[in-house]
């Protein structure tokens, strides 16, 4: 859908959504007021926090990164009729891969050892999806079962292998040693590095959906596998290519995550990153780029909400609701109607019926 | 019906039971009896799915509806002082959250993914926002002692002493499977869901439908959660759902939209985590705990992979339905 | 369009018209002058009323700005990576003590108390391995909480068969509460010349394991009904959940963790015996205290553990069996038992 708003560039998918976002922060500011707390102080702090310094925006974009590759891991999904609920698994798998590949190998020039760190990632990320796709094609397994069940595994298991055999020697905590110095991921113009290279994978994966078969192929079997058939597309051989993209970006944001914020792995520190993935992708619509601003929306909230409660007093919950909200007002008519936009609200996941 | 390998699960669990029984009764009966307790809001979450996608709504907003539901019970039967109020207020907030999903899907036509992820954001920030301490419930909805059934051999103690919602929780299933199948309003609701324009045509109202259906497992969603904050603990807890919610849509998945499938499902889960249990209980194993508590997700995933078949979800799902086009 | 831009404009500034009221003085203003004593803390990832240790961390910095005349004031962490973010939060507005609560934040406060060596951090569950002056780990052997719950169990039970509903293994005072109660029941079963099965330890899986109270009580059910009649519940919402099941089974005990929770959970008054309580709010506030007057060093403080009051179950146990406990409670405080845990 995304594809053809574009030729006829219409002012109203610009300026809805920021309007959106306003009345959703008005609502949820009724709620807050309800709590007896002034919700212009807290939005205040919000938004000059996330967004009102180089530091501050340094720290968004920094959160915002494992949100913009995990949104892609399951935007990427949903274009091929896919639900990944599994992006948390993929993610953590990649996580750990890049941390053990940081400090098993010693010597390796920053150069070789960054993309060496992150193709573990991206590798272990994608097997975690090949077993749900590979599944889903050949034994007609749901993706939806098979991602849910695998996120428990993979969080079981990897609690078992940094409380065993990758423990960091001589301590009592779950945890592996720290990456080499030569795997941390640097700061550009300092901005974090993994921001670029989301970017660039957004735009990479935008591209690829719009000019290469392999995009045509998923945008096919998305819309409707006979179709897919029908054009003699391998409806098999895209699912499981889809699930490995989407797995192998969600490890990407994993490592990531690993080499340039937390050093190291250790279980508690990935949380909620895969499910933030759905609602990123969601409020991105499905669209490889779409996911970047959904993202930095986000993860200024988040990078904000500690600031909140220390300044204005406001539980970190906030986020959630306002989260609630803005998706609520960014996707429902309401406000396109009150314009009397001619926008057809067009549904871009097709749940589990494809 | 066509026998596939996933048939002969029953025979393969009787026989293995019988074995066990022999070896330690209390244990054998004890286990099952604590996997009815597992699968129950697993089960009685399912159903939720299973209303809302039969008619063509999809519903991942189960956990969120759980949630927010375990909350307004809980502090319902706290503030009013009765747990049975407490229930009737939990039931009530599912039926308003079946009916948000219901305005958003149906008459907005949103997308239902969102709809549902909305439910589940707001449901969260919600309880945790406005979550207090203090506040206790004057007592929990207690185990019933089963008249005639609780003195049989063997069955008496898996089936009796179970809680009440439990109890009802199984009639639903059943009365569910015995209305989508049976009834005027299942074969209704399954045309709406497989094929709206024709249902149209046949003067079924595909909106009404809709609503009604989506609203009335907004109030099985309601009584599970009214089930874990009343009946199981007695408590509410910010995220005490655990993910309930999720797994549901894989035990629904899983008994492929069919109550009495998903019950089964949900009850081969529930075993698998009171074996998980048993295994630590017996220290028969030495292996590490990590990998005893994978046997769940490990067991439905190799069951699934075994049994294969492609399932069908109903064909309409997901879509909002335009009388225009028909 | 344009006129119901304007009349949207319009409702929504006047909604925040409602909403503008002069924000509250900030009173920390005053820290770092000397003039005002700041207690800062940060949770682990949780909320300060999570009837737990954030919980009972906050109490004590209350308690010591109470007797301190100080101020105190917390921020709750919803991501781990924030650690380092939130700890400068306070740091940047020269609060006098940083309490950070959780044995993930200890690399964060480690850097913390490195980068500001004026201020005094507290590290609540933070081993200290090698002593910064400005950091002092707070540290509990839960394993003798445990092993006295044990104890107590052992002697309590009728069938011998005694139990434990804990969050995750690898979290290690869990697993230190879980091990010495096993240990502890040994002990009590070796001195009353019966042979007891070893107590079960039973954990929950690694995702969500702090936070499925229905898990707990399905699983305390399962005991029950095989015959264990006293089971410990320790594992945040999910050992609660536990309590709470066996607070309906007659005759059946349980024993709680971490604070008394007689108080934090009344609805399991019914079977709690007593709890393996590790007293997070006093330690806090003795290191305070040591802050203030100047004699604290850095390195580890070893908090008190110890059991509960027995409340209304002091009628109901065995007088003979409260001698026993009390006899044998300062030779496991002192280590003269040693509880076999592996730390």
């Amino acid at each position: 859908m995304d594809a053809k708003q574009g030729k006829n560039f219409d002012l109203s998918s610009v300026f809805l959504p920021f309007l959106s976002i306003i009345v959703a922060l008005a609502f949820g500011g009724l709620l807050v007021l309800i709590q007896g707390i002034q919700p212009l102080q807290a939005y205040r702090v919000l938004f000059a926090t996330a967004f009102g310094s180089f530091d501050g925006i340094a720290l968004t974009l920094a959160k915002a990164t494992p949100l913009i590759l995990s949104g892609l891991a399951v935007a990427i999904c949903f274009r091929a009729g896919l639900f990944n609920i599994g992006a948390q698994g993929q993610l953590i798998s990649g996580a750990l891969a890049s941390a053990w590949a940081g400090y098993t190998f010693v010597g390796l020039p920053t150069l070789v050892h960054i993309p060496l760190a992150l193709i573990y990632g991206a590798f272990f990320g994608a097997i975690v999806a090949l077993v749900a796709g590979a599944l889903k094609a050949y034994r007609g397994v749901h993706e939806v079962i098979t991602t849910i069940m695998l996120n428990s595994i993979v969080i079981a298991l990897a609690d078992y292998l940094t409380s065993t055999p990758f423990k960091e020697p001589d301590q009592p905590l779950t945890r592996t040693p720290k990456i080499q110095e030569s795997a941390q991921m640097p700061d550009f113009l300092g901005l974090p590095l993994g921001f670029f290279l989301a970017i660039g994978l957004s735009v990479t994966l935008w591209w690829m959906m719009r000019k290469t078969t392999t995009g045509f192929s998923i945008e096919t079997i998305g819309r409707n596998k006979n179709a897919g058939w029908y054009a003699g597309i391998s409806v098999k051989k895209t699912v499981i290519i889809s699930m490995l993209i989407g797995g192998a970006v969600a490890g990407i944001a994993g490592a990531v995550e690993t080499l340039s914020i937390t050093g190291r792995f250790e279980p508690a520190f990935n949380a909620g990153l895969g499910f933030d993935g759905i609602t990123v992708a969601l409020l991105g619509r499905a669209n490889p780029l779409g996911v970047i601003p959904a993202a930095i929306l986000i993860g200024g909230m988040r990078a904000s909400a500690s600031t909140v409660q220390f300044e204005a007093g406001v539980a970190p919950e906030l986020v959630d609701l306002l989260l609630a909200m803005i998706l609520f007002f960014v996707t429902a008519p309401l406000l396109a109607k009150f314009f009397k936009s001619r926008k057809e609200n067009v549904a871009m996941t097709s749940g589990w019926s494809n | 019906m066509k026998l596939r390998s996933i048939h002969y699960l029953p025979l393969a669990f009787v026989v293995t039971f019988a074995y066990f029984y022999r070896q330690d009764g209390l244990v054998a009966t004890s286990v099952l009896y604590t996997a009815i307790q597992f699968a129950l809001p697993l089960a009685l979450a399912a159903m939720v799915g299973i209303m809302c996608e039969r008619t063509g709504i999809v519903n991942i907003g189960i956990e969120g509806t759980m949630l927010i539901s375990a909350f307004t019970a809980f502090f319902a039967g706290a503030i009013l002082q009765n747990t049975g109020r407490g229930m009737i207020v939990g039931v009530l907030t599912g039926v308003i959250m079946g009916l948000l999903l219901a305005v958003m899907a149906i008459t907005w036509k949103m997308d239902q993914i969102i709809a549902g992820v909305i439910l589940n954001i707001l449901a969260a920030g919600v309880t945790s926002f406005y979550y207090r301490q203090n506040y206790s419930i004057p007592s929990t909805l207690d185990p019933i002692d089963l008249p005639v059934v609780g003195a049989w051999p063997i069955l008496g103690p898996v089936l009796s002493f179970h809680g009440p919602i439990t109890y009802f929780g199984v009639l639903i299933v059943f009365t569910l499977w015995f209305a989508l199948y049976k009834t005027s309003w299942g074969l209704r609701s399954r045309a709406v869901g497989e094929h709206p324009s024709s249902a149209d045509t046949a003067g079924v109202s595909v909106t009404r439908l809709r609503y009604l259906n989506v609203t009335i497992a907004g109030a099985v969603g309601g009584l599970a959660g009214s089930y874990l904050a009343l009946e199981a603990v007695g408590i509410f807890e910010r995220g005490f759902t655990a993910g309930k919610g999720f797994t549901a849509l894989a035990i629904m998945i899983f008994g492929r939209w069919n109550p009495l499938g998903a019950f089964a499902a949900a009850l081969f889960f529930g075993l698998t985590q009171a074996l998980t249990n048993q295994l630590m209980i017996a220290e028969v194993v030495e292996i590490p705990f990590q990998f005893v508590t994978m046997l769940p997700y490990i067991l439905t995933i190799l069951i699934l992979a075994i049994s294969a078949g492609k399932v069908r979800p109903p064909a309409a799902e997901g879509i909002p339905y335009e009388k225009e086009k028909s | 369009m344009f006129r119901r831009f304007t009349t949207l404009v319009v409702v929504t500034a006047l909604t925040a018209l409602g909403f503008a009221t002069p924000a509250k003085a900030a009173s920390e203003s005053d820290c770092g002058t000397g003039r005002l004593f700041c207690i800062g803390l940060v949770t682990d990832t949780g909320k300060v009323d999570d009837k737990s240790f954030n919980q009972s961390a906050w109490m004590g910095a209350q308690m010591a700005a109470k007797v301190n005349g100080g101020f105190a004031k917390y921020i709750e962490t919803t991501d781990p990576k924030d650690y380092a973010k939130n700890i400068g939060q306070f740091a940047d507005k020269k609060y006098n003590v940083i309490i950070g609560v959780g044995f993930l934040m200890a690399e964060a406060m480690t850097t913390a108390a490195a980068k500001y060596p004026k201020i005094k951090f507290i590290g609540v569950d933070q081993f200290q391995g090698t002593a910064v002056p400005n950091l002092t780990g707070l540290v509990f052997p839960e394993d003798k909480a445990g092993f006295l719950a044990g104890y107590l169990a052992g002697h309590l039970t009728k069938t011998g068969k005694t139990g434990a509903v804990l969050g995750t293994e690898v979290v290690p005072p869990v697993r230190y509460f879980g091990e010495g109660y096993r240990n502890g029941v040994a002990y009590a079963a070796k001195e009353l010349g019966k042979k007891y099965p070893a107590s079960k330890l039973i954990y929950h899986a690694p995702d969500n394991a702090f936070n499925d109270p229905a898990w707990g009580a399905t699983t305390a059910q399962q005991l029950l009904s095989q015959g264990f009649d006293v089971i410990f519940g320790a594992g945040g919402n999910t050992g609660n959940g536990a309590l709470l099941r066996v607070a309906k089974k007659k005759g059946a005990y349980c024993i709680g963790v971490d604070s008394d929770q007689w108080g934090t959970l009344p609805e399991a008054r019914p079977c709690l015996v007593t709890s393996a309580m590790k007293l997070i709010d006093k330690g806090v506030a003795a290191v305070v205290a040591s802050i203030v007057d100047g004699t604290d060093k850095g390195g580890n403080y070893f908090g008190a553990v110890g059991l509960a009051p027995l409340h209304d179950f002091a009628k109901k146990v065995p007088a003979a069996y409260q001698a026993k406990l009390k006899a044998v409670t300062p030779k496991v405080l002192k280590g003269t038992i040693p509880t076999g845990v592996k730390l």
